[in-house]
């Protein structure tokens, strides 16, 4: 059950609007190491997490994840506010307005639009965990290609943010794994039960 | 142990109803802000949520992260999860 917070887990305060970065930055709501895929990914995987501290772990991490998702949302909000027709013709948002005029909607930075199959959810522990390992490291990945483009310290602030909060992720991530990992005696076990009697 | 469960059983489902009765209202208020027969009925669920949740927390754990108590371990993590359909 969740209950929402009203406010950002990071502020995101930009005065000055920038579609170009804009469109950059959705990529990380909607795009294939975004936000949305994330969360997804985290939330979905829980149901066949089999220890506790894994369950609890993914829990609190997509739930972060939804809460990357709103600040990445409001960088993308701010960047496009009080645009002029001219502005917007002349950048490379101007494809997406004629779409979703400023409205916030997942796709990728080059036009592709959200997709389930950018994560996966295998219901098996050892897969999972080792996914979201290498999730953690391309989304941080992303931010670091956005900072290398986005100049107003106003949108690599809360960015800076995100990038690290990726590598803590990738860091619990990789805990979990090693304790999931030393009960890999029950899950050869399993695995055996399932050859002798499935 | 069983007792304990059936204690939390009962505890959870009270939580279940004024959460609701939260959830609910919340809509409605949502659209009629100045409703004050809807504002005094949330003022009542929420007490009784917030007792309920009181009480469920004390017995069986908390429900948010930040109602741990316990100096000892990190009971947060504590099992079954809510999905796995067993209680407390």
């Amino acid at each position: 059950m969740w209950r929402y917070e009203k406010r950002l887990q990071y502020p995101v305060n930009i005065t000055t609007p920038n579609p170009d970065m804009a469109l950059f930055i959705l990529s990380q709501y909607g795009g294939p190491d975004g936000e949305m895929g994330a969360s997804l990914r985290y939330l979905s995987q829980r149901y066949s997490m089999t220890n506790k501290e894994c369950q609890g772990l993914l829990t609190d991490i997509g739930t972060e994840e939804l809460a990357h998702l709103e600040i990445v949302a409001a960088i993308v909000h701010q960047l496009t506010r009080n645009l002029t027709p001219e502005e917007i013709k002349s950048s490379s948002f101007a494809p997406y307005y004629i779409d979703h005029t400023t409205g916030i909607w997942p796709q990728a930075a080059g036009g592709i639009p959200f997709n389930a199959c950018e994560f996966q959810s295998k219901g098996d522990p050892i897969t999972d965990l080792t996914e979201n390992l290498a999730a953690e490291q391309k989304a941080r990945s992303t931010y670091d290609n956005i900072l290398r483009v986005v100049t107003d310290p106003e949108v690599c602030d809360p960015i800076r943010y995100l990038r690290e909060r990726e590598i803590v992720h990738f860091q619990r991530f990789g805990e979990a794994n090693r304790e999931d990992g030393s009960k890999i005696p029950y899950e050869i076990e399993h695995i055996t039960c399932l050859l002798l009697f499935g | 142990m069983a007792e304990r469960n059936q204690v939390c059983e009962e505890l959870l489902k009270q939580v279940y109803m004024s959460g609701f009765a939260m959830d609910d209202v919340l809509l409605y208020l949502d659209t009629h802000p100045d409703d004050k027969e809807a504002l005094n009925y949330y003022r009542y669920v929420r007490e009784l949520n917030r007792r309920a949740v009181e009480a469920y927390e004390q017995q069986c754990g908390p429900l948010m992260f930040d109602q741990v108590e316990s100096e000892e371990y990190w009971t947060w993590v504590n099992g079954p999860w809510p999905w796995e359909g067993v209680c407390g």
